[in-house]
């Protein structure tokens, strides 16, 4: 066995690149409690120091600290760049200096043109020359959209498409070069390419051996990349801190080459846990040492930067990044999957304060030791930094060697990658369905002709047979606009470096999303249980409604509309799966909407529901505000009821609640949140983001945001820093239901 | 029988141990100056439901109960509709979930009412004012029928907790506490007296109701005090049961 590799349990692993069988052969769950854990070292709080000014003085010139206009990003255009030469233990950043941004034109390049002057700079002339005779994504994929997908995406049905940024959503399995060293990777993928060689010389044959050899040119970048650093990633590491670097540099190349909307790092705590136990056993690193290479890679992880444009920050409010970083969860051989590491990288939310990235997520299972279980909750409860996704319902689809993308997205890691499909406006497909296809605000007819809805009350199942029709036509749509942009991200965005840490051939995914969820789960209850009366204006469009009588509304545990909401899941999906995906990927849908809720509630008239037109949606799966009168748990167990086999992209769920509602005090607390926690997922709920905190607190952090520098919330699948947010989206925060007691 | 049921609340975490699924029963008796419900007073405001269909409701929240949560019946007054609650109980009982009663104890001493205490996991019991001569002018009501309560949850040493609304004015006082603890003091059943401040967030109901707010001039209690009158409470309350 190699050096590296000493101490270690061999298997399969050895002969083949297969990180989850090594990590079985090698880990030590860990079911105590958190008392092992240590603070900051002086030197991290030095460089915390450095870091903190750094983000003030970000903040103060309006977000971006500064552009590096004069190159377009790739592994090899920057100069090494520290935020402290001395002291960095994890070495690399995205540019020649912490904070400062780099251009990405790649996927459009009037998207880093427009990004560049919103914050006052203007492309170098190099880079311009560079893309003057280049194809970007952008223009590939709008030489091809349709007429009807250009209006469609311009009335704000079909919105946040990755069609002029790059998709993200990719997870490479950047333990891999941890593990095996570039070498042997890159061996490996020649091998590959040799074997798929053989094979007939069709489209599908042609393109993914095009791909490889892009991926086989990165893979020799990063080499180089690391070299710059001083750092020799040809070889496995050999200990833990080189594991932690090795995978680092990883995830540096990646999001050097690519400004996706979320990148995140994957499932890596239990693997470096397994580093980090074999140093503290050979006596070479303590528990302070253990813990000062966490804090440091997650100093770098806060780091993370892209330059995007205001309407892209209306969609993704806050500056996310979604460096996800999946915690915890349970083996397929009844192990947890908890390690001390675990602990570690939450205890980072004590060592280096409250965060919204990486955005941690606990993959939650009703097995997990009961320690884990309680300290989750005090480091929600204490910080409101951490979300929550059922490892119960997740394993059973993809074993337990997945990690979480973006928000609430499960992949196998390095086995699966995701096309990313924004999300599609179905409150907007009803009134569409009522205007026989034309958009309720502008009166322009988007799709097909039909009949439009009389000013008499609405017959329940004249509306669904209408809004089937206009849903199926959707449907179709949605899937042929994602066909397009992925076929053209592929051909001139494609992830080169991500794809080289995945299987040669991968299993991919297609993943749609809804919005206004909860708006048509009410409005089609109204129609349903109350009498509902279209308003037409002089264009003869109907613009509003009058709805008399009581309704039962999504949120409060009644079947008579929480099925209706079910049917919505269930039946737009099986719409999807019609129409046949690019490259054969496997359709899955989301209802997920970031913060995208506000700018779509904007885009949509008044609806049966009693909502105002322009006003924001519910975000994600979310009951609409101050609709549920059973209190939390009633409302958590609506969400319960979508069922995760027709949305296996993700059900996002936000629950605030006041530390006075949860409980007395702070054992209370935590113990009535593990309650809530387990009692939500043991009934196969997908994703909670919890929040313990009081309005008030809000509105006095909106007032005066020097009061709460770093006050972090979950908002929709990720965390923000409040501070960072528009007025406009404070405010959207601050009127959402909040749990209380009277 | 139906009950009547003014609202439910399905995290009620702070009425008892665990998370509480609270069921607000409908009609009271008393007429507290303080009182934050006045829109539970009449029986007339509430819902009917059947034991069968409130069980069915109640069901639905038992993966959050765990060992130390459950059912807590509030009001208004719950036991002024004490044969529903032990209509109840024994489909409860077979559903494992059991409950708690969130009450004054200013009812009669009927079967009914035993029946409901003796099915009961314990009490909330809410010691308004510790003589006839201020719960009479604060509550409308005597203290008598509380009295008898008190001594009958000694008799059958039923879990309760003592829970008392600390108004600034009226009560804030140790020496008038000194009187609350006299009355508990050699109650077996009694296994902690907690002090609860007055608010102010009850008060647009009685705009919403359009009756007079007594006490609509008066502030919440400061938090201060309250720390002050628990740790007072505290030094000076014998329990034999803690």
């Amino acid at each position: 066995m190699l050096d590296c590799h000493r101490g270690f349990v061999a298997g399969p692993w050895t002969e083949q690149i297969d990180v989850s069988d090594f990590i079985k052969r090698n880990y030590t769950p860990y079911e105590g409690d958190a008392s092992f854990l240590k603070g900051t070292t002086k030197r991290t709080d030095s460089v915390k120091r450095k870091v903190d000014a750094l983000l003030i003085e970000e903040n103060t010139k309006g977000g971006v600290l500064d552009v590096d206009t004069e190159h377009a990003s790739s592994l090899l255009t920057y100069r090494p760049g520290y935020v402290s030469r001395d002291e960095d233990i994890i070495v690399g950043l995205q540019t020649d200096a912490p904070l400062k941004r780099a251009v990405n034109p790649f996927a459009g390049y009037r998207n880093a043109e427009q990004a560049c002057k919103a914050y006052g700079y203007e492309i170098g002339d190099k880079v311009k020359e560079e893309f003057r005779y280049r194809t970007t994504h952008n223009t590939g994929v709008f030489r091809v959209y349709t007429d009807t997908m250009k209006k469609a995406r311009h009335a704000g049905i079909l919105t946040g498409l990755p069609d002029a940024y790059a998709r993200g959503r990719i997870i490479g399995d950047y333990r891999r070069i941890a593990l095996y060293g570039m070498d042997r990777l890159i061996d490996e993928r020649r091998r590959d390419k040799a074997h798929i060689g053989e094979r007939d010389m069709n489209e599908a044959t042609i393109m993914l051996l095009e791909d490889i050899q892009k991926q086989l040119e990165f893979m020799a970048q990063l080499v180089t990349m690391a070299a710059e650093y001083g750092c020799d990633i040809t070889r496995p590491a050999e200990n833990a801190r080189e594991a932690v670097q090795w995978l680092y540099f990883g995830y540096l190349g990646a999001i050097k080459e690519q400004n996706g909307a979320a990148n995140s790092i994957g499932r890596i705590s239990t693997f470096l846990d397994i580093y980090l136990t074999r140093d503290l056993e050979e006596g070479t690193l303590d528990e302070i040492g253990a813990q000062e290479l966490i804090d440091d890679l997650v100093i770098k992880m806060r780091l993370v930067r892209h330059l995007r444009t205001p309407e892209y920050n209306d969609l993704f409010a806050g500056d996310p990044v979604w460096v996800t970083c999946s915690l915890a969860g349970m083996g397929e051989d009844g192990r947890t999957m908890v390690t001390k590491t675990c602990y570690r990288f939450l205890q980072t939310l004590y060592n280096l304060g409250p965060s919204a990235e990486p955005n941690l997520t606990v993959l939650w299972s009703q097995q997990l030791p009961e320690p884990f279980k309680r300290f989750c909750a005090k480091v929600s409860i204490d910080t409101d930094s951490i979300q929550y996704e059922n490892d119960d319902v997740m394993r059973r689809d993809f074993g337990d060697d997945y990690a979480i993308a973006c928000c609430v997205s499960a992949m196998k890691v390095g086995k699966q990658m995701q096309f990313f499909g924004a999300r599609c406006n179905l409150a907007k497909v009803l009134l569409m369905a009522l205007n026989g296809g034309r958009d309720e605000l502008y009166g322009e007819q988007i799709a097909p002709e039909g009949p439009v809805f009389d000013e008499t009350p609405l017959v329940y199942e004249e509306v669904l047979d209408a809004f089937k029709t206009y849903a199926a036509w959707m449907a179709k749509l949605y899937v042929n606009t994602m066909n397009v942009i992925h076929y053209m991200h592929d051909r001139y965005a494609y992830e080169r470096l991500m794809m080289s840490l995945h299987d040669a051939e991968p299993e991919r995914l297609m993943a749609f999303g809804i919005s206004g969820f909860s708006v048509l789960a009410d409005s089609l209850s109204a129609i349903k249980y109350a009498k509902v009366t279209p308003v037409k204006d002089e264009r003869g469009l109907i613009v509003d409604f009058k709805t008399e009588g009581d309704f039962p509304k999504y949120g409060n545990d009644d079947d008579r509309v929480d099925s209706i909401a079910q049917w919505i899941a269930a039946y737009f999906y099986e719409e999807l799966c019609k129409t046949k995906t690019y490259r054969g990927a496997k359709h899955t849908l989301s209802i997920l909407t970031i913060t995208s809720n506000v700018v779509y509630g904007k885009k949509t008239g008044a609806t049966p529901d009693g909502r105002k037109k322009g006003e924001p949606f519910a975000p994600g799966a979310n009951p609409m505000h101050g609709r549920d009168a059973e209190g939390a748990l009633a409302s958590l167990n609506s969400v319960a009821k979508i069922r995760y086999d027709c949305c296996k992209d993700g059900i996002s769920n936000t629950f605030s609640i006041t530390p006075n509602a949860l409980g007395t005090d702070d054992e209370d607390r935590i113990e009535k949140l593990v309650a809530v926690l387990d009692g939500y997922f043991a009934q196969k709920a997908h994703h909670l983001n919890v929040n313990v905190l009081n309005r008030q607190k809000l509105i006095d952090a909106m007032n005066d945001p020097t009061l709460y520098p770093s006050l972090t919330i979950r908002v929709s699948g990720y965390a923000v820093n409040f501070n960072k947010l528009t007025k406009d989206k404070q405010l959207e925060v601050i009127s959402r239901t909040f749990h209380d007691k009277m | 029988m139906d009950g009547y049921v003014h609202s439910f609340e399905s995290m009620a975490a702070v009425d008892g141990a665990g998370i509480r699924y609270a069921v607000f029963l409908a009609g009271c008796p008393l007429r507290c100056v303080y009182c934050h419900n006045p829109d539970t007073w009449h029986r007339s405001v509430g819902k009917p439901i059947s034991a069968e269909a409130l069980v069915r409701k109640v069901a639905r929240y038992k993966p959050y109960f765990k060992t130390t949560g459950g059912v807590t019946f509030s009001g208004g007054e719950p036991l002024c509709q004490a044969a529903f609650i032990c209509e109840t109980a024994p489909l409860l009982s077979r559903e494992g979930i059991g409950y708690i009663l969130d009450t004054s104890g200013a009812v009669p001493l009927t079967d009914e009412v035993r029946c409901a205490i003796d099915r009961s996991d314990g009490l909330l019991l809410d010691l308004k004012f510790p003589d006839d001569d201020l719960y009479l002018r604060y509550t409308g009501h005597g203290i008598d029928e509380v009295l008898r309560t008190l001594a009958y949850l000694d008799e059958v040493n039923k879990p309760t907790v003592v829970r008392t609304v600390i108004v600034p004015g009226i009560n804030d006082r140790e020496d008038i506490l000194r009187r609350y603890l006299d009355r508990l003091n050699g109650h077996r059943c009694v296994r902690r007296y907690e002090l609860l401040p007055f608010h102010t967030m009850g008060f647009f109901k009685y705009e919403n109701l359009a009756i007079p707010n007594p006490l609509s001039d008066k502030e919440a209690l400061p938090h201060d005090v309250l720390e002050r009158l628990q740790s007072f409470v505290n030094a000076n309350i014998t329990l034999q049961n803690a």
